[in-house]
Order: C-alpha cells, then structure tokens, then sequence
C-alpha cells in the first residue's frame, strides 16, 4: 500500500487544523476526505478534510491584471507559488496502540508534522469501530457546511464499507444522523436532501 | 436496533412488541410500537415484563406520534429516496400503544434454578396468584401479546374445576375460560344488540352449566330457543336444544294443557291456579295492562272479601252491565253477581272495579289459568329442580309480554320463597334440613321484569340484589341495558357483552366497574356478531372474547369425547 503525503502542518488546536501544500499535491485531498497525522509510534490524529483554501498573493493579481502574459509565466506562477494551498482539517479522534477512540485527540499534530490520505482500509477501521462518535464533531459546528462535508464523507465511506464486503454501514450511519440530529428538523431534511444526492 | 426488531417480530410471533415509555396506574400506560400497527388491536391481551413482575393489561387505543410534528406532517417520502425516507419514518414517527393493565403477578424464578421447586409449590398451593395492580413496570419494560399460558394462568385452565372455555382471543385464538362457579355466585348478564348472539352464546353457558352440574337451571324460555332443537333464522341451520343433548337432565315444560313446543310434546305442562295468583301479582303488570292508581285499593277489597284462594276466581266470574229492578224501589240497580254489585257492597267505586274487570279480562282469557290444574306443575318443577334436574319453561304460543311478566314473576317469587324458606331451615341448623341447591333463573328481554318502574315490584329484583343469599341468583340476558334498574345492573357480578349500539347501552353495562371510559370504546368498536367483552366481578379482568360456537364440534368436545380427555389427564399425570 502506498502511503500519500498530502502536505504538512501549519497550524494546529485541539478540534482541528490546517494543512499547507503544494499547488502539485492538490490532485489527491478532497473535500470529506478522513486524513491522518503519525505522531508517535503509536499514536496518530485522524481528520476529515472541510475546507480547502487558495489565497492570492501580489504577483497573482499583478498577472491578472497584466495583459499578453505567456503561457509559461502563468503556468509558472501557478505551480511554485510562495504561499502554499491551505486545507482545513476537523480532528475526529485518533489512535492510540491498537485502539481508536472518537474523542478529541489530547495533543495537537505540531508543526510541519506529514499529513497523509486515509485508506479505504483505514477509513474502514476508524469509521468502523463504536458507534459513529465522530459524528458528534463534525455536528458540533454548525457554521461549516455540515451536510455536505456529511455527504461527502458518507460517500466515500460507503463505498469503503461495501468493497470491504459491509453493506449495512450506510444504513446504520444514515439511521444514527438520524437520531442525533431529529430534534433538528430542518438540519436532518438537508443532511439527507445531501444523502439523496450521493 | 429498529429494523433489526422488525427482523426478530417477524420471525417469533411471541417476542416483544414495543416497550413501555410512559404512564401510570390512573391514566394508562404508554408503550412504543415497535412492530407495524396492523399487527395489534384494540383490545389485544398483552403482557409486560419488568422486575420479576408480570403484568397484564388491554390495549385500549392506538395513537399515531411523531418526534416532531413536522415529521408527519411533511410528505418527506416524495421528497427523499425510499430507503432515506424509510429510516427516517423509522425513527420519527411512531405508534403508542395504551395499555389498561388490571393484574400482575409475581414472576417466579427460572425454571430449573434451585429456587423453582420451592417455588413452583406455591403455585400449586395457590398462594402466588394474580392481584390487581398496584404498581407500574419500569421503563422500556418489553411488551409482549399474551400467549395461551398467560391467558390461562388469569382466566383458567380448560376443565379445571368449573372452568369453561366460552371463546378465544380474538389476536392469538388463545382459548378463554369463564369460572362457572363464580359466575353463578352472583346474578350475571348476557347483552349485546339484537342478533350479536346472544342467545347462542347463553346456549353454549348453558351446556356448561348442566354438564358442571353444581346448579340447577330455570330457564324462562320465551321464544322456545333453549329447550327444543330450533333452526337459525340467518343460516337456516339445525341449532340443537338443550332437552334432546341432556336428555335424562333437561325437563322441558310447556305452558297450558295440551301445549307443544315447535311440534315437540314437553315433559308435562304448567297451568297456573287461580288461588295462586296475589293482588301483587297483578299489581306488577300495572304497566303492561295500563292500570289504574285506584286498583290496589280495589284489589285490596276484592281480597278482603273473598280472602287470597278466591279472589281472582269471583272476580273473574263476575258479570259486568247487567242490571236489575229493585222489588221495594223499582229502580234499575245492579244485579247480584255483577262488579258493581259487588263494589258497591265492598265500599269501593263501581266504575274502578268495572275498569279493572274490563283490565283484567285478558288474565282472566288466558287460558293457562285455571281454577284446578291437572297438575301440581310448580311442585314438579321445584321437585325436578331439587333431584339434580334442569327445567326449561317453554311459553309455545303464548308469546306476548302480559304471559312473559305475569308467568316468570308469579314462579319466580313462589320459588324463591321455597329457597328462602330452605335457607333458614338450614342456616337455623334444623334437623334435617339439606342446604338448598344452588339455583340460576335464567331470563331473556331482561328489561321488561328489571326496568325502572318494575324493579321495586318483582321477585328478580330483589334476587339481584340479595346476591346469593338464598341460593337463588339470575343469569339475565338483553338487548337493551340501559332500560334495566342500575341498581340491578351494578349488582351483576359477571357482564359478557356483545356489540351494541346506543351510548346509554354501552353506559350501563359498564356501570359500577373500573375502567369505564377506556372499555366504553372498545365495546363501540366490537365485532356485530360472535366477539364479546367479558368483564365485572366474576371475571379476572375485562377481555375480548371470539364467542365459543356452538355447532356440532361445540357438543362433540362437551360430551363426546369424555375418554379421550381423561386419557390425556393420564398421560399429564405421568408427566408426557
Ligand atoms: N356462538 C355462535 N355460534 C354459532 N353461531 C352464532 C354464534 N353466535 C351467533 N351466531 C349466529 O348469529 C345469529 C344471531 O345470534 P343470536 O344468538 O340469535 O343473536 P341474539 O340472541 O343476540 O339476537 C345466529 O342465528 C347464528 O347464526
Ligand atoms: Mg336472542
């Protein structure tokens, strides 16, 4: 199995943290992807992948503005730019020895620490085990566009679970939203307004 | 954890049904639904389990609950998939399930533990037994339907010392017993509109009854159903009578000499005396024959100058409107023999006792008033009803209410005092004196001897009310509850009622019990035909009941395979 580097740490906190990588890099995160963070030998936080920002710099609105710019210097300034991609992480839980646990994680990654893509392997096992507590974290902030980060996720997960031979996850995810989230009638319909959509 | 539920119910018809979520022992208990609401109904017998404790109740109404109204109210299945909008239904919305509970009893340890044999001896000895609730089951307590075992452990064993089986649950067809026993301890009812079975249903008690045998029977029999073999008016089947099944224990009387009942001759006719008949005997049809408030004073007289034995024979044969001339005065005067000859002699007004005359005149056609039967019919009768005998009083032609009232009430108080009289004599410890043999006097179109007006007046009233006291109680069967005395109908001990239609019918059967208003609707909603509610004293609890029909099997299972039920006895004897 191939390990994919995703980028490295910028910032961190304990419920989340942001990412920085290349232009080059940004091929393989995506939107609801779960990512992971080693720190130690038996000890690393997993995350699911919220937000993904591009800002500009100087240079960039110069280009923009500038007119007759060649295709290298464009394609140039695209690719190595001084400021990196940032991508926002949501901390879901980590692991500690062989066990995974979907609290927050007691120590935040620390700087420039590698961040890599889950496999559908390991999205298996964290999303596997216990019944769904992650989802209390990604529920809590309802300023995030929550039902499509669920939808995203559920997506992927899904087919995860049914390649891995678990058809019976999606129904048992959807059913568990369900309950958390039905005193919110407006904020289940659009959970699964996304659902339908996947 | 819901569907998976679902999974299990299908599966194992016996498993939980829902939970408890909420309640009391005043209002109802609440429980979760956790199988489809097609799967129970109203009036189910269920079973909740909770801390060593069994309890059970009926369920007395279903209601459609959302976590959020706007769940129900949104279509959300056209909005969302199916499978979404499936999960979502599954945990939104919901159906409760109000469950009256009556009994509970203590559970007992597990079979096999070493605590069950202690305890299984207490069974036996009847010391743990059903009590009436007094508590609550906890939360998410499971709920289940009653099974056979349960129904029996409440209701009783078939052919257990005089338990009776009259139906079956309506959800199971888990067989339901009555306790004959107690059901004759007090006067019970029979109801239900006309043609819900009422009298198909007496019929099957009634073979119950004979074969006990711990009663005698006196069935006032006005439409002939009970002692000749009769034909279904609806199906045109044969319904056999109870003289030609009992044939050594039933006496059928007919009423009037030369009588025959549907074609049949009785065992011996019933002519009534003209001595036996009291000025009270015919106060009481006061109603029936629109008399007026001057009869009793004019009965009194009449009584006074004849005395008891002769009153109603010279009356009967006094003349009306026939005058003659007074030899001193000349004048038209009444002639001797005539009413108001005798009225004006009695100090009473002639036009009184010539409108009573003209009353009665329909006592004095009948023509099973004699002045000397052939017979001492009543005698017999109590004589048949003393050696273990049953006796069916067919009233053949004569149908109409004034032979109905005049006939049940004149046998019922000359009967009653035979049983008061014995009843002393025993309680008293005379040398001799036998205890009276338990007796039921069976009655059909109840209200026209117990309404309102009547009930100070008769006999049946105040059997009703005595309860047992002189070993004499009613088994009273009617359409139209509501028009008997409530204080008869809160003295009845055992109620079976089938469907009926008025609210003021639905009201009295339920007079005096517990309950009431969860009951009044499942009695709205029963079956028009065969599906009763058994309730009031004589019964545990209140429970629905698919009539027991009574058929060729009905008899066969009651007289016909007596070796086969006492080889079985054997074979749970030797443990098998
Ligand atoms: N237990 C029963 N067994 C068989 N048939 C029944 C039973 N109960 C009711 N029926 C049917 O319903 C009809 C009406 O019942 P019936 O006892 O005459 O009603 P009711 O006396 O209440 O007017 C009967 O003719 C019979 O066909
Ligand atoms: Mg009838």
């Amino acid at each position: 199995m191939t390990e994919i580097e995703i980028g490295r740490l910028l910032r961190s906190g304990t419920t989340g943290f942001v990412i920085g990588c290349r232009v080059n890099q940004l091929e393989a995160p995506s939107f609801g992807a779960l990512v992971r963070v080693p720190l130690e030998s038996d000890y690393q936080v997993f995350g699911l992948i919220y937000d993904i920002q591009i800002e500009d710099d100087g240079l960039v609105r110069q280009l923009i503005t500038a007119q007759d710019v060649p295709e290298e210097v464009l394609r140039d300034n695209r690719e190595n730019r001084n400021v990196p991609v940032e991508i926002g992480v949501l901390a879901l839980g980590y692991q500690h020895g062989e066990r995974i646990f979907h609290l927050l994680p007691p120590r935040p990654p620390l700087s420039l620490d590698a961040i890599y893509l889950c496999t559908p392997a390991e999205i298996v096992r964290f999303t596997g085990i216990g019944r769904f507590g992650y989802f209390r974290h990604i529920l809590r902030d309802r300023n995030k566009p929550v039902e499509e980060l669920l939808a995203a996720h559920l997506m992927a997960a899904r087919s995860a679970h049914e390649e891995s031979g678990n058809a019976d996850w999606y129904t048992q995810a959807l059913q568990e939203l369900i309950t958390l989230m039905r005193d919110d009638y407006q904020g289940l319909i659009n959970v699964l307004s996304a659902a339908s959509d996947i | 954890m819901m569907s998976e539920q679902r999974e299990n119910n299908s599966q194992n018809p016996s498993g939980p049904i829902g939970y408890i979520v909420g309640g009391g022992l005043k209002a109802n208990l609440q429980a979760r639904l956790s199988v489809p609401a097609q799967s129970v109904q109203e009036g189910a017998f269920v079973v909740v389990e909770s801390g060593g404790w069994l309890f059970y109740g009926l369920v007395t109404d279903l209601q459609l609950g959302s976590t959020d109204p706007r769940f129900a109210d949104e279509q959300t299945e056209t909005r969302l998939p199916a499978q979404l909008a499936g999960l979502l239904h599954g945990q939104t919305l919901f159906t409760n399930l109000e469950i009256m509970t009556a009994l509970m009893m203590e559970r007992g340890p597990e079979p096999g533990s070493p605590e069950y044999d202690a305890w299984f001896q207490k069974v036996m000895d009847e010391q743990v037994h059903p009590e009436p609730v007094k508590t609550v089951p906890q939360h998410h307590a499971e709920v289940r339907l009653a099974d056979a075992g349960d129904i029996a452990e409440i209701f009783g064993k078939e052919g257990e010392k005089g338990f009776f089986r009259i139906g079956n649950t309506i959800e199971g067809g888990h067989p339901v017993c009555v306790n004959l026993d107690k059901l004759v301890q007090r006067s019970s009812g029979i109801f239900g509109a006309t043609g819900t079975g009422k009298s198909f249903l007496t019929r099957v008690i009634l073979a119950g009854l004979i074969k006990r045998d711990k009663t005698a029977v006196l069935i006032f029999d006005m439409h002939n159903e009970y002692g000749p073999d009769d034909t279904a008016s609806d199906t045109g089947f044969r319904v056999p009578g109870l003289r030609g099944k009992f044939p050594a224990k039933v006496r059928m009387v007919g009423l009037g000499a030369g009588a025959s009942i549907r074609g049949n001759n009785p065992d011996f006719t019933l002519e009534i005396a003209e001595a036996d008949i009291t000025p009270d005997d015919v106060l009481m049809l006061s109603q029936e024959l629109n008399l007026r408030e001057t009869t009793a004073t004019t009965l009194e007289a009449l009584r006074t100058s004849f005395g008891y034995d002769r009153w109603f024979h010279a009356f009967k044969h006094m003349q009306v409107n026939v005058f003659e001339q007074d030899e001193e005065s000349g004048k038209r005067v009444p002639a001797e023999g005539s009413v108001a000859d005798w009225a004006e002699g009695a100090g009473v007004h002639p036009s009184a006792a010539e409108a009573l005359h003209s009353k009665l005149r329909r006592l004095f056609n009948a023509p099973y008033i004699v002045e000397k039967p052939a017979s001492n019919a009543l005698q017999q009768m109590i004589e048949n009803l003393d050696n273990g005998q049953h006796v069916v009083l067919s009233f053949g032609k004569h149908e109409t209410d004034l032979d109905y009232l005049f006939v049940s009430n004149l046998l019922t108080r000359r009967i009653r005092e035979v049983w008061e009289r014995r009843t002393n004599a025993f309680r008293s410890g005379h040398q001799g004196a036998a205890e009276p043999r338990p007796l039921v006097i069976v009655v059909e179109e109840a209200h026209k001897l117990l309404n309102r007006e009547m009930a100070s007046q008769t006999t049946f009233s105040t059997i009703a009310r005595e309860m047992r006291k002189y070993y004499v109680t009613l088994l009273i069967i009617d359409q139209r509850p509501s028009q008997i005395y409530d204080e008869v109908m809160s003295q009845l001990g055992t109620r079976v009622t089938g469907w009926l239609g008025d609210a003021d019918d639905i009201q009295a059967v339920l007079t005096g019990l517990a309950g009431r208003d969860s009951l009044r609707g499942m009695l709205a909603r029963l079956q028009p035909k065969e599906e009763v509610l058994m309730l009031g004293w004589g019964v545990p609890m209140p429970i629905l009941v698919r009539s027991r029909r009574y058929d060729d099997a009905f008899w066969e299972e009651l007289q016909g395979k007596s070796t086969q039920r006492s080889e079985r006895e054997i074979l749970d004897e030797l443990g098998f």
